[in-house]
Formats: structure tokens, C-alpha cells, sequence
């Protein structure tokens, strides 16, 4: 495309002002602009709460599913249509409460799809209740008592499920995050990045403060390599993303746990299955009629189905 | 014999699938035309499975019968189960190794069968040995013990062969179609061919199969055609022998499916299974699919998958029973707001909960046509038999996308796991219709309101960007809650009802079976079909009485119009229904869509399919004995 495209519809954003939504909208439009994505060709797909709202303001294909169910309906636009870039948007309680076994079962299939955690640790758009992402005994102002319910570690989790490419962002770190959505995307397997996102109106424990003082970038760490390289370093460098997961409170890492290119997708694997005719023929692009008739004709269906068919000879 | 009817029992795992497939391969190859029912319980090993067969030399048969003429034991178990079930001058097919075995040595058996078991044998003044019934059923009901050694006849070819004495039980469904082709006086060839096509590329287990064979009928020499089978007279040439999930898959495979996603449930998994195994390749020339099938996380997951790729263009279709479904529904509702065509093939088995997983039942009718929040139009069509499913699963995907709404194949369990012979269906009357395509460039509105129906483009269209909300939404696809727009919107997608009702074509909504000026009239769906249409022969026949069913293939929306008009001037009295339910829910879904009112119901809900013999007298008892609803129970 030659025109500068515009990756923002113009539509009015109702998230609150000073949401990390808006750092999250700006990042991944710069990402999609920095790669040129064909609008035509790229998908976001969403859940429902605050995040799910993100496809109607961004200027590519959009589907706005329901609670928990992003991953799934990707799979399915995926699975039928490989050349798409797919982007699913979701809140924590989007991916890991209602949708948590999607959630693991994309990192066992290892579809080509980025995942973006949007983690404010809240169900917003209710009022503020606790997410399956605020820890234990955390009392937000939404909260008439004391969480009593545990987190889930969004990055073990993703590493446990088989994510081949998982991070870490910040929403208001919109350089560093916009980096991470394109690696993401360049990435071939599932990619998961979970994006700690505040929310200035429910969440008064991980605010925008709050992120900015605990926050570090693994890449600035020395020696931090999350590339595995050969196959034999797969469970080294599962095991330290897993120990990096395991730091929060005071010192938050984000950037880059692992990534893993040498895992086949489930593009591959279906390609293996179906003889190589999968993804050059995709099931949005084979032919299944001609001329308004079915392209089988008695001979042809004979011979596929003569498992089931006899001829008499009475 | 005309036609014969025989059950082969035996514990769940032993073969008994087996046997049915080969019996039927071999009468079908001879010319008979078959119907074949498969009852087991949701167990892998050990629980009593059983199938019910009939075979006929005039006819392919459309229902199967009790009692029955042969009955092929492999073990005590189904001696027990069955022995009543036997006609009188008929033949018990058994294993003298068990003929000591006593009904409270059957571990396998329910304690609360056991005891109804006891009960009859007490009444009969019988001991609870196999024995003991084997001496009643040849004195008092004149019927042919055939004892057989199995063990002997194993240890024979065990040793022949140094066969793993281990592994002889999966060679016990070849001595039970071996004594039963022998007995009707089937000639070699068919029983062979039948063993060798389900053995094919099997070479070792078919030449131990096919000595087996010869050994069965060497020792059942003196029974050789004791209840002879008449030379089959139908004249077709070729004939197709399925389950109706095969008959489902064939029709999805045809009708150009390219996506399917489930999660495994009784008993639609089986669909899935023969849908991977043809739904790519090549034959010939042709590139067959491919179809790509995914066994997702769950149900929820299978329906919200199927959206997303029928949102690329791709003819998407989800397989699953009630407890499946009922997941699903929230998505069906996404699914109507979005105006995505999507299949769904809903077999039904016996609810609530979990309630019978591996039998059958047709109590999800209401569930089909009311599940989900909000109001949208779907289609919900069900058919009659296999020839029926496989042009129905091929519809199904026109229906869905000349509407752009959710279809619902409403089956059951009977249908599912039912084998029978069937002409092979004309392919080329199958059409492929996509419904409106949007392909003039430009600006596109997804949800354009200036018609019902918008044209379609697919995610990833070339120069087109697309949205879509489970929210209200625009033409665009954007969320708006304006109150004029929520009005054009919910009208647009309402008015599909009535286009539906409008241009569906009046053999799909229903075909009549029978006479043209009927006496009475039944009224059911789904698999209740071939027991209903061979009910009103034997009424022709035997009491003179001119009977028609209809079988209401679009359930909804409900052809209220048109099955009035087929009613017409038949009284209330003479109208009947017919259904695997308690309730008769078609009655009601009669009363409130087309104000009509019925006269009996014909209903059963012990999870066992209709017997001819038992809806033909209920049948009767409505038309000449006044009574209103009859309830069914045969079958074990």
C-alpha cells in the first residue's frame, strides 16, 4: 500500500480517561503501521468488558465475541483463513477466568495467533470486582472485603500451556510494548503477551505509580537470552522464564520470558495430516461448487465412499 | 421367510458391532435389503450390548421388530435378557458352556434387572439357570436350541493357528454370524464376503475368520437352513450400508463442509470420526476437502470456532448431543446477532443431565427452536432416515447461507447409531447455493439494512474491512445502542422468519407418506419416520384403515400453513402423534404455532427405539379404542 495507512477508526473511546486501554490502543496501531498490515488481512478479536471494545477503534478486520470466548472464534478464522494476522484482545478475566481452558489449550496447538492480556487485575465494566489476576487479600476500592481468592500467573501459565513466544509489557511503556506486539506477530506460534494495564478507576493498589517504580526490561539484564536456540536448551530457558515469572511486587520484570521458533505450529501439524494440501488449500479457499452443483458426480462419490458400498450379486 | 428379524447379544467389546457389520454386508450383498438398531450401555468392556436386525427379500426395511426369530447369544447374560424376546418356532444360538450359569452369576447385569428377570422366571415356574430356559423355550414355545461349543471350537483354531489364547474372544461375533447364516441357509459366499470386507487389509484376522467360518458351519451341518430365508426380490444393483452418522458425514462432506470442530459426546462423535477419515484426499482428478476437523477444549469452544471460520467464507459445522448443545447456546445467540451460517448437527439421547448418554430420545425439540437469550431467526430441520440425513447435512449449509442464520440438524441417537441398507442417493441433484455475495468492490457494510439478507463478504477479502459485535450494532458492525437503529437492526435480522417460511420449498418442510385421502393422519420428525410409515401399511393391510404420516422435516420455523392444510378435514380425533418423549413436545409446538389440537399421542422415553409390532397396536388402540396417549416399553 502506497497511502500512509490509518490504523484508527474515528470513533468516540468510552474507556475512562487516563485508562491504560489507550496505552495499549496506541501501541498496537504503531505496531500494525510499523509492519504495514494489510487491514484486510489482519483480525482482532476480542472478548467482552473494556477490552473487548478495541476493534471497533482500530481500522482492520474486527470481531467482538463474547466473554471468553476471543481465542476460540479465532481459532476458528485461523484454522480457515492461515494468510490473516490474528490478534485477540482480552481482560484478564476474559482469558484467565471464564476463558482459562482456551486459553491453555491455544498454547497446546500452537496456532499462529498473538494473545494480548489486558491485566488490570479488575472486572471494570462491573464495578470492580477482583480478577483472577489480584493476589490474595488485595482489597481494591471496588471490593467491600479482602480477595479471598488466589492470582494465576499469567506467564507460568502461558509457559505451562505451550505459548512459544511469551511476555511481558507495560501499557504505559508504548515504545517497549509496540516492540513486543511486533515480535509477537513476526513470531510463527502462539504468542502471549500479558500487559500490565492500570485502571484509574477500580484498581487503587497497581497504579500507573506503581508500575513505574517496580517495572525493569529483562533485556537490560545481563546475560537475559530467552531465544531458544537449539532444542536441547528448550527446558533450561522454560525453567528460568518460569523463575523470572515467579518475581512480583516490588521488582516487576517485563520484555521478552521465552521464545521458542523451533516448535511446529499447528499449521504444520495440520499440513502433516492432511497430506500437504492444507494451507494452500484452506477451508476458505477450496473450491466446493461449480456452477451451483456440488463438485461430486456419482463416479467420484462411488469411489470415495466404497467402503459403504456393495453391489449385489444375488 | 419373507423377511427374518434376530438379535445378537453378547458383552459390550466382544464384537457385537462386528457382527452387524458383517451380517449386514453379507445379506445386503445377497440382495437383502437391512435395518439394524444397536443398544449398549456407556461402558466400554463388559456391559450387555446387543443389535436388533431385520432383514428383508421385498423390501428395504424401515423399522425394526419384536420378537424375533433368532436370537445369537455369546453369553448367559443375553440368554436372560432376551429369552422372551424370542418367537415361538424360532432358534436360540448359544454357548453350552454357559448353560449352568445362573442369573445371580451375572456380575455384568443391574442388580434391578436381575431381580425383574427373577420375577419372570419365578412366574414360569423356572429355575434361574441358562438351562432351565433353554428346556422351557424348546418345550413350551417350540423353539431350536442351537448349543454350541464355543471354547472347543476356539482351542481348534487356536491351535491351528498358535493363535494367543488371550486374544480368542475377539473371534466369538464370527461363530455368532457364522451359526446365523448357516441357519437361515445364506450360501457360503455371502457370509465370506461379508467377513472378508470388514477384515479387508486385515489378511491374518480374515484367514483366521474365514476358518472359523468353516468350522461353525461344518459342526451346524444337521441345521443347515432350518429357518430358511427367501431368495431377496428387491432389484437394486447397488446398495450403500451406514450409520446415520455416516450418512451425516457423507451429506457434510458433499455439501462442500470444510470446517468441523467438536468435542467428543455420545453419540455424535462418530460423525467427526468418519468426516476425518474421506474429508481429504484425492479421487480420480478431484481434490477431495479438504476438511479440516479440530477436536476442540470443549463445546463452547467447537460453536465458537465454527463462527470464526463461517466468517471466512468456509462451510462450518459443529456435531454434539444435548449436554453439548446446551453449552453452545450463548454462542448460537452470537451467532444470530451476527448473521453467521453455521451447522449444527444435534443428536439427541436421553436427558435431563447426563441422563441415558448411549440411548435414544427426542425430548430436545424445544431445546433446538427456544434455546438462547434474545430473539433471532434460526432453522431447525430434522430427517427421517439415512437416505434423508445425507441430502439434509448437504442442505443444511444452502439453508445457512442463503439466510445467513444458525441451523440446527436435529437427530437422535437411533438414527446415529442405526445400520441400514440404503439406494444410493442421486448426487447430482445436490446443489451448492452460497446465498447473496457481496463482490462489486467499494464500500461495504457488513449489516447493509436495505434487505433482510446483506450481501457477504469474508474476512480476508481483498481491500475490505469487516466488523462484527455480539453487541447491537450499526450497518458497519459498530456498537450502537440508538433506539431507531435497535429497531431497523432487530427487524432486519426478525424478517428472515418470515422469508424463511416463504421461500423454503414445501418438500423440505414436510413430506407425506401414504394415502392421498387418509382416515387419519400421524404426525412426528426425525427417525420416528420409518416405524410411522410401516404402521400404516400393516393398518392398510391387516384392518383396512387409510392412514397418513407426515413427516415435518422444517421444524422451525413451524409450516403451520401448510400442515393445516394437509390436516384439513381430518377431526381432531383421528390426528396422532408420535415421539421419544414424555410430553409429545410436537403437539404442543402444533397448538401454539398452528392451532391444532391432537387426538392420541404415541409416545415412549424408556431411551429404547420403536418396535413395529408395539406402535402398530398403540396405533390401533388410539383409532379403535378411544385411548389418548400410549405409552411404550418394549425393548430390554
Amino acid at each position: 500500500m502506497e497511502h500512509e495507512l490509518n490504523y484508527r477508526t474515528d470513533l468516540w473511546i468510552d474507556w475512562c480517561p487516563g485508562c491504560g486501554n489507550f496505552g495499549i490502543l496506541a501501541a498496537v496501531t504503531r505496531a500494525m503501521k510499523d509492519l504495514r498490515l494489510d487491514p484486510s488481512k489482519t483480525v482482532v478479536v476480542s472478548g467482552i468488558g473494556c477490552s473487548g471494545k478495541i476493534p471497533h477503534y482500530i481500522n482492520v478486520n474486527g470481531v467482538h465475541t463474547l466473554h471468553g470466548r476471543a481465542i476460540p472464534f479465532a481459532t476458528g478464522i485461523k484454522i480457515a483463513n492461515p494468510d490473516l494476522t490474528i490478534l485477540v484482545h482480552g481482560g484478564d478475566g476474559d482469558l484467565l477466568g471464564i476463558g482459562a481452558g482456551h486459553f491453555v489449550a491455544l498454547g497446546r496447538r500452537n496456532l499462529d495467533i498473538v494473545v494480548m492480556l489486558h491485566n488490570n487485575g479488575v472486572y471494570g465494566l462491573t464495578k470492580g470486582q477482583a480478577s483472577p489476576t489480584l493476589p490474595l487479600n488485595s482489597k481494591t476500592k471496588g471490593l467491600n472485603l479482602p480477595n479471598i481468592q488466589g492470582s494465576v500467573n499469567p506467564i507460568a501459565l502461558a509457559l505451562a500451556s505451550g505459548y512459544t513466544f511469551v511476555a511481558r509489557g507495560y501499557a504505559f511503556d508504548g515504545n517497549h510494548l509496540s516492540e513486543l506486539i511486533k515480535k509477537a506477530i513476526q513470531h510463527r506460534g502462539a504468542a502471549f503477551i500479558d500487559i500490565l494495564q492500570p485502571c484509574v478507576t477500580f484498581n487503587d493498589i497497581y497504579t500507573a505509580d506503581f508500575y513505574r517504580k517496580a517495572i525493569y526490561k529483562l533485556e537490560g539484564e545481563e546475560g537475559w537470552d530467552p531465544v531458544v536456540r537449539e532444542p536441547a536448551e528448550t527446558e533450561e530457558k522454560i525453567l528460568r522464564a518460569m523463575r523470572k515469572a515467579m518475581e512480583w511486587g516490588e521488582k516487576i520484570p517485563i520484555g521478552i520470558f521465552y521464545e521458542n521458533p523451533a516448535i511446529t505450529t499447528f499449521e504444520d501439524r495440520l499440513s502433516d495430516i492432511l497430506r500437504g494440501s492444507y494451507p494452500k488449500k484452506s477451508p476458505s479457499k477450496s473450491v466446493i461448487e461449480k456452477d451451483g452443483k456440488s463438485i461430486f458426480n456419482a463416479e467420484i462419490f462411488e469411489e470415495l465412499f466404497k467402503d459403504f458400498i456393495i453391489e449385489v450379486k444375488g | 421367510m419373507k423377511e427374518i428379524n434376530i438379535i445378537i447379544g453378547g458383552p459390550q467389546g466382544s464384537g457385537i458391532e462386528t457382527s452387524m457389520s458383517i451380517l449386514s454386508r453379507a445379506f445386503t450383498r445377497k440382495g437383502y435389503g437391512i435395518i439394524a438398531s444397536r443398544e449398549y450401555f456407556s461402558n466400554i468392556v463388559g456391559r450387555h450390548s446387543y443389535i436388533v436386525m431385520r432383514a428383508s427379500s421385498e423390501k428395504l426395511p424401515q423399522s425394526i421388530d419384536l420378537p424375533v426369530q433368532i436370537i445369537a447369544a455369546s453369553d448367559a447374560e443375553t440368554v436372560f435378557t432376551h429369552f422372551d424376546e424370542i418367537r415361538g418356532g424360532g432358534a436360540l444360538i448359544y454357548d453350552i458352556n454357559n448353560e449352568k450359569k445362573k442369573l445371580n452369576e451375572v456380575p455384568s447385569m443391574e442388580n434391578i434387572t436381575k431381580q425383574r428377570i427373577r420375577r419372570k422366571l419365578e412366574s414360569k415356574g423356572l429355575d434361574q439357570a441358562v438351562s432351565s430356559i433353554i428346556e422351557y423355550l424348546r418345550k413350551e414355545e417350540g423353539i431350536k436350541p442351537i448349543g454350541i461349543d464355543f471354547a472347543s471350537i476356539l482351542s481348534e483354531l487356536s491351535k491351528k493357528f498358535k493363535l494367543d489364547p488371550g486374544h480368542l474372544s475377539r473371534y466369538v461375533s464370527t461363530i455368532l454370524v457364522s451359526s446365523i447364516s448357516t441357519v437361515i441357509g445364506l450360501e457360503d459366499d455371502y457370509l465370506l464376503f461379508g467377513i472378508t470386507s470388514h477384515f479387508k487389509n486385515r489378511e491374518n484376522i480374515l484367514k483366521h475368520n474365514l476358518a472359523l467360518y468353516e468350522m461353525v458351519s461344518e459342526r451346524l451341518h444337521s441345521m443347515k437352513e432350518i429357518l430358511p430365508l427367501d431368495t431377496p426380490k428387491l432389484k437394486i444393483e447397488k446398495m450403500m450400508v451406514l450409520t446415520g452418522n455416516d450418512a451425516v458425514a457423507i451429506g457434510k462432506i458433499v455439501g462442500g463442509a470444510r470446517y468441523q470442530a467438536y468435542y467428543p459426546i455420545t453419540p455424535a462423535a462418530d460423525e467427526s470420526t468418519t468426516l476425518e477419515k474421506y474429508g481429504h484426499g484425492t479421487e480420480g482428478n478431484q481434490d477431495i476437502g479438504p476438511i479440516v476437523i479440530l477436536q476442540t477444549e470443549d463445546e463452547i469452544s467447537a460453536i465458537s470456532s465454527t463462527i470464526g471460520a463461517a466468517l471466512t467464507g468456509a462451510r462450518s459445522s459443529t456435531a454434539t448431543s444435548g449436554p453439548g448443545f446446551d453449552l453452545m447456546v450463548e454462542a448460537l445467540s452470537w451467532a444470530g446477532a451476527n448473521e453467521v451460517p453455521i451447522v449444527i448437527t444435534y443428536y439427541q439421547r436421553g436427558g435431563p443431565s447426563t441422563g441415558q448418554p448411549t440411548r435414544g430420545s427426542q425430548s430436545d425439540l424445544m431445546n433446538a427452536i427456544f434455546s438462547s437469550h434474545g430473539e433471532f431467526a434460526r432453522i431447525v430441520i430434522s430427517s427421517g432416515d439415512h437416505e434423508e440425513a445425507i441430502l439434509d447435512a448437504a442442505e443444511a449449509f444452502n439453508l445457512a447461507e442463503k439466510f445467513q442464520v444458525p441451523v440446527i440438524h436435529l437427530l437422535d441417537k437411533f438414527l446415529a447409531n442405526t445400520t441400514a441398507s440404503v439406494k444410493i442417493p442421486d448426487i447430482e441433484k445436490i446443489r451448492i447455493e452460497r446465498g447473496s455475495i457481496f463482490r462489486n468492490g467499494g464500500e461495504y457494510r457488513r449489516f447493509d439494512a436495505s434487505n433482510s439478507i446483506s450481501p457477504r463478504a469474508f474476512i480476508g477479502d481483498d481491500g475490505i474491512v469487516i466488523w462484527y459485535s455480539g453487541d447491537e450494532h450499526d450497518e458497519i458492525g459498530h456498537i450502537v445502542e440508538d433506539p431507531e437503529n435497535r429497531i431497523k437492526m432487530y427487524e432486519k435480522r426478525m424478517k428472515k422468519l418470515e422469508l424463511i417460511r416463504k421461500e423454503v420449498p414445501l418438500n423440505e418442510k414436510l413430506k407425506v407418506y401414504g394415502f392421498e385421502d387418509p382416515e387419519f393422519i400421524i404426525i412426528g420428525w426425525g427417525s420416528t419416520k420409518g416405524v410411522a410409515v410401516e404402521a400404516l401399511e400393516s393398518a392398510a393391510k391387516e384392518v383396512g384403515v387409510r392412514g397418513a404420516y407426515v413427516n415435518l422435516k422444517m421444524l422451525w420455523p413451524f409450516p403451520s400453513e401448510e400442515l393445516k392444510e394437509i390436516v384439513g378435514k381430518i377431526s381432531e380425533k383421528k390426528i396422532i402423534v408420535a415421539e421419544h418423549s414424555y410430553e409429545a413436545n410436537i403437539a404442543r409446538l402444533m397448538a401454539m404455532e398452528a392451532g391444532l389440537n391432537v387426538g392420541g399421542k404415541i409416545v415412549k422415553y424408556t431411551g429404547r427405539p420403536f418396535f413395529l409390532s408395539e406402535f402398530y397396536r398403540a396405533l390401533k388402540s388410539i383409532l379403535f379404542d378411544n385411548e389418548e396417549k400410549v405409552v411404550l416399553t418394549l425393548g430390554a
